[in-house]
């Protein structure tokens, strides 16, 4: 007899987890399924067994497609053990075993003597025979596993599907187990499929292995030798090169090949790492300011920073998700952004958790705490990413996060020093003076490093700097004299449009009075803000981020951003009284602009029916005639398009062709289609009078777009502005990089910087800059 | 069966055995055990004695055991359902919604001047049943936390309650006297011919009760376990709910909703059998939940005669202190 799969996908509610598995056990072999915890191991073989119905694709027992089979037929064949317990009351562990005998007894499970045999005979087997009496609840868990086994094995089956049937069993239990299964398979030829974390009982008793990964697609299928190799194992369970011989032998004893946990340096590459003494101490764009200086000398150079925490997120062209700072800074560099130079992206959800995002993909939501465990095992990635991004830079800027001495998160360190050392690279120390205690900041932040940590850094930079620097020189005499490391540079306060990476920005602090006043609504878990930055080009636009009621009427435009939970900042319209102010200035007939999460909340109401957020239905703004399903699936991708014909304040805007992308995972659609005015293409936006929503990150990106907008609010305010000098977006930053790079070569020592690199820059100097 | 299951078999026989002669003896008449036994014999003299003995007390104490049994019976199928020792018809409002349905047929029959059979009490308690499992199968989909349950359960007892005292105290028709103490719970003016009724629909889910111990024994070790065992789970459920809705349905339609018995006698039993094979404890459950409601009955008689107390009152006090000690005991709700 066998058990096969073809184009089998599982999961649960209709969502795949893992799509494609085409697997075969036959009578006499054992296979076995590994792979990460919640890979999904336990999910295939519920499906196998028939506690779960397959999503997609066939299962076969016999070239017999298994949903035509009777079930008790099917029973008879296949026995279960799963992991799960249920608790027994008064029930005897001959009792637990005797339920197996189900499909022999007759219509009372009244047992007969061959009944009675059977059960004896299977716990003999699993040496459970001393057991029989005893309360179930009261053996061990190991005893219970034993008990649980002969209760699957009195089923005669000749298939036999165990979940992690060694999980609770001590050593000697587990080999005891071991060799039980492989006389079993022997004697009565059954078929065993089985899950199990242990390894290296794995090779022992599997013909076959199977690996499931954590993206939800199985890796490999082959006979055991063939797939345990140290490496591909250290990579399926995301262990650190080296780590896993480190606890158990080398399961392949032939490859011999000591690997150390740092990276071995490529010679051509070479690193420079940007840490910061405090979050926003400027290190994003002196890091930019870095790449373009380098690109400006005539080298390939590429932004990495290994980890970066931020609401907001770039899509990439290919939709893989990564942070925003390091786009920025392959804008500066001048190349495309790509994930690899941002490899783990981690997107608070709450106070305590996140949203983890490896290479562009969400693996999943984890508290903080569980995070600070798991993310060694993340260094694999980390490195692969640097050795893609190698093979097409001669420097590498990396950035660090936060400040290098958070002494209580130092261990597991994979974002400062830590990464320095994986890669041996240089570091230059960012201090903000703006903020205060530059020297403290610098100084203090040395002392908290270890000796080795401290002799990386090779330079000290002050930023943010305002003012007269003869002031400040004797003050740079004594910080180079007591720290030993020299100042690299005193870059002056700069105020450039370039784009912020926190949501700890001085932006949302902000009061400004302008000609126009733009308001966006600082919801709670506001996202993707950037999207408004290029306004700020406009003098006479005042670009404020409120969170009391009271600071809208005021408003010229009013902007309910994107947000990371639409639902619970909805929520929190209702409670602050925000919506009722919301209401009152649409009655005006003042013009609001909602984008993503803010769309969905002009709506009617929002529904989560699947938990995607918080779960539940909220009645949104009812703006406009719209509803959102949040849907399990995130929509993410890169749009380009033309503005329909639209009316109200902002109907120049009919016609123009905007340019931009989407990441969310509702979809909104139209109540009623009689008022809206269709306006971005694809269902992606709808306005209706001064209303106008849509689903387009970036969307006032381009000059034309920004223009009419403008001059809509402009014109309704009676005022006159002059708009020919704003720019699209990208001539707009291009030229703020220059003016970053040419003020940091200014006030910095770049011979220096090169100095730290092993780069002579008399050669590099050849290359002159551009300006 | 064990040695401890029999001789507790046998005490519970004889315990019932005790509590009928007892039954017969008392009462606003005291009729003395040899009188009550020729009258039995003899098949009654049609003096006040014989009529109260084979008219009154006989169905009182029938209807006792027999509801009371169907009651302990109901509740084991339900905790089985729920997988939680402290599932019941009352705690979940399922007799209340029964209590509910039923009351507004009988003020609308009685404005109506129609007169209700047996059988149309019994459809209209179940669908009161059905109506009030459905809405507690679906809070138990959304909540996992059998506390919740038993709070939402109580709650549309209290709604169901308190629009059947509304429909009862606008009905001020002298007919619907009846009606205040059966909403109440009682065993009082049962007649011969509702026990005719009762009877056969009883042992019908008696009937499928056992028939179904072999698949509830295996439903035991959790739903998937069951599956894999190749029972079809979802047209179990169904059948397993029906049963218990018929049989709290039945009892509800003619003594009106009686509290506790369906938690507490299970409970005893397990404990005392010490097993949870469902065979032993659907038969012993339903032997012992006769002899519980035949004890309150009469102390609900005896205690303060000539006042008659309501079943529940008594039921309650040994009943709810025992559902208490089970939610303590498993503390993870």
């Amino acid at each position: 007899m066998e058990i096969r799969t073809s184009g089998l996908s599982v999961g649960y509610h209709k969502t795949p987890l893992i799509s494609d598995i085409c697997l075969s056990v036959k009578q006499g072999e054992i296979v076995a399924l590994i792979g990460p915890n919640g890979a999904g191991k336990s999910t295939i073989l519920k499906t196998l067994s028939g506690m779960l119905e397959p999503i997609d694709g066939e299962i076969y027992i016999d070239d017999r497609e298994i949903r035509s089979i009777p079930r008790n037929q099917r029973a008879k064949w296949i026995s279960v053990m799963m992991t799960g317990r249920h608790e027994t009351e008064y029930t005897t562990c001959y009792e637990v075993v005797s339920v197996g005998r189900y499909q022999f007894t007759g219509i009372m499970g009244t047992l007969n003597a061959k009944d009675h045999r059977a059960i004896c005979e299977a716990l003999e087997l699993v040496g459970a025979y001393e057991l029989r009496d005893r309360d179930f609840n009261k053996i061990s868990d190991g005893q219970k596993q034993r008990v649980l086994l002969a209760r699957a094995l009195v089923q005669e089956p000749t298939i036999l599907i165990l979940d992690e049937p060694t999980s609770f069993l001590d050593i000697g239990y587990k080999i005891e187990f071991v060799e039980t299964l492989k006389k079993l398979v022997k004697e009565k030829q059954i078929g065993v499929l089985l899950s199990m974390h242990e390894l290296e009982l794995v090779r022992n008793i599997a013909d076959r292995v199977i690996c499931i990964n954590d993206h939800g697609q199985v890796d490999c299928i082959g006979p055991v030798c063939e797939v345990f190799q140290t490496d591909y194992i250290e990579k399926l369970f995301h262990m650190a090169p080296g780590s896993f011989q480190r606890i158990y032998s080398d399961i392949n004893p032939k490859k011999e090949k000591a690997q150390t946990i740092k990276k071995s340096v490529n010679s051509k590459t070479r690193f420079l790492m940007v840490q910061g003494t405090m979050s926003s101490a400027g290190k994003s764009l002196v890091a930019a300011g870095l790449c373009r200086i380098f690109k400006q000398d005539g080298y390939r150079v590429v932004p990495f920073k290994s980890q970066n925490m931020a609401l907001n997120s770039y899509i990439t062209e290919d939709g893989l998700e990564m942070g925003r700072a390091q786009v920025m800074q392959a804008e500066a560099a001048g190349v495309k952004p790509s994930v690899y130079m941002n490899p783990i992206l981690l997107k608070p959800t709450d106070d305590c958790g996140s949203q983890v995002i490896v290479n562009g993909k969400v693996i999943g939501n984890m508290p903080a705490r569980e995070y600070f465990q798991y993310k060694t095992k993340l260094i694999p990635d980390i490195l692969q990413a640097v050795e893609r991004l190698e093979e097409e830079a001669d420097i590498i800027v990396i950035e660090g996060a936060g400040s290098p001495a958070e002494i209580n998160l130092k261990q597991n360190d994979i974002v400062n020093m830590g990464m320095a050392k994986l890669v041996d690279a240089p570091v230059v120390l960012v201090g903000d003076i703006d903020r205060g205690g530059v020297f403290a900041q610098l100084l203090g932040t040395l002392e908290l490093l270890e000796p080795d940590e401290r002799a990386r850094v090779k330079g000290l930079i002050i930023n943010k700097f305002r003012g007269d620097k003869t002031i400040l020189d004797p003050g740079i005499r004594m910080l180079e004299e007591r720290g030993d490391i020299p100042v690299a540079g005193v870059i002056p306060y700069m105020n450039l449009h370039l784009e912020d990476e926190d949501s700890l920005t001085e932006r949302f602090m902000r009061r400004a009075r302008g000609e126009l006043d733009i308001c966006i609504v600082r919801l709670p878990h506001i996202s993707n803000f950037t999207d408004f930055d290029i306004f700020e080009q406009i003098p006479e636009v005042a670009l404020n981020y409120i969170r009391s009621a009271d600071e809208i009427q005021e408003a010229d435009l009013l902007i309910l951003p994107g947000s990371k939970n639409t639902l619970s900042d909805m929520k929190w319209l209702k409670e602050s009284g925000m919506e009722t102010a919301i209401l009152k200035y649409a009655a005006k007939g003042k013009p609001i602009i909602g984008i993503c999460g803010g769309y969905q909340m002009m709506g009617e109401r929002i529904c989560d029916p699947y938990g995607v957020e918080s779960g539940g239905e909220i009645a949104g703004l009812g703006l406009l005639p719209m509803e959102t399903v949040m849907e399990e699936k995130k929509h993410r991708r890169q749009v380009q398009g033309q503005i329909g014909e639209v009316k109200g304040l902002f109907s120049g805007l009919s016609g123009l062709s905007y340019e931009g992308y989407e990441i969310h995972m509702g979809v909104t659609k139209p109540l009623e289609k009689q008022n809206l005015m269709e306006f971005t293409q694809e269902q992606t936006g709808y306005a209706m009078g001064n209303l106008y929503g849509t689903y387009i990150h970036g969307f006032f990106d381009s000059q034309r777009i920004l223009q009419e907008v403008v001059r809509g609010i402009a014109d309704a305010k009676g005022t006159n502005l002059n708009l020919d000098e704003v720019i699209n977006y990208r001539d707009l930053k291009e030229r703020e990089y220059d003016k970053l790079a040419d003020t940091m070569r200014k006030h910095m020592n770049i011979q220096g910087i090169y100095g730290m690199m092993g780069l002579d820059y008399d050669e590099a100097g050849t290359v002159t800059s551009k300006n | 069966m064990t040695k401890r299951c029999t001789i507790l078999f046998g005490l519970e026989i004889v315990l019932i055995f005790i509590l009928i002669m007892v039954n017969m003896n008392t009462g606003s008449t005291d009729v003395s055990l040899p009188e009550v036994f020729s009258i039995l014999i003899s098949g009654g003299k049609g003096d006040v004695s014989s009529t109260i003995i084979l008219d009154i007390r006989m169905p009182r104490m029938i209807a006792a055991f027999v509801l009371g049994g169907a009651l302990a019976l109901s509740g084991y199928l339900l905790q089985s359902f729920f997988h939680n020792p402290i599932a019941g018809p009352y705690v979940l409002g399922i007799s209340s919604g029964a209590k509910l349905v039923v009351a507004l047929l009988m003020v609308a029959a009685v404005k109506y001047g129609m007169v209700l059979s047996s059988v149309s009490m019994i459809i209209a308690a179940l669908a009161g049943s059905f109506l009030a499992t459905a809405f507690v199968i679906m809070v138990a989909k959304r909540v996992h936390n059998m506390s919740i349950l038993i709070v939402c359960g109580v709650m549309i007892g209290y709604i169901c309650s308190a629009v059947t005292e509304l429909v009862v105290s606008f009905a001020s028709d002298s007919n619907i006297v009846n009606l205040h103490t059966w909403s109440l719970g009682s065993f009082s003016s049962i007649s011969w011919s509702q026990v005719h009724t009762f009877i056969p629909v009883v042992i019908v889910g008696l009937l499928a009760s056992v028939l179904l111990s072999k698949r509830i024994e295996a439903f035991l070790y959790g739903e998937q376990y069951a599956i894999s065992l190749g029972i079809n789970v979802r047209v179990f459920r169904v059948i397993l709910i029906g049963v218990s809705s018929l049989l709290s349905a039945t009892v509800t339609a003619f003594a009106g909703p009686i509290s506790f018995v369906g938690i507490a006698v299970p409970h005893i039993i397990r404990s005392t059998y010490k097993t949870s094979k469902p065979l032993v404890i659907m038969l012993a459950s339903f032997l012992g939940g006769g002899a519980f409601c035949l004890f309150c009955d009469l102390l609900a008689r005896y205690l303060f005669a000539p006042t008659e107390l309501s079943i529940s009152t008594i039921t309650a006090i040994f009943g709810a202190p025992i559902v208490i000690s089970l939610m303590i005991k498993r503390k993870r709700g």
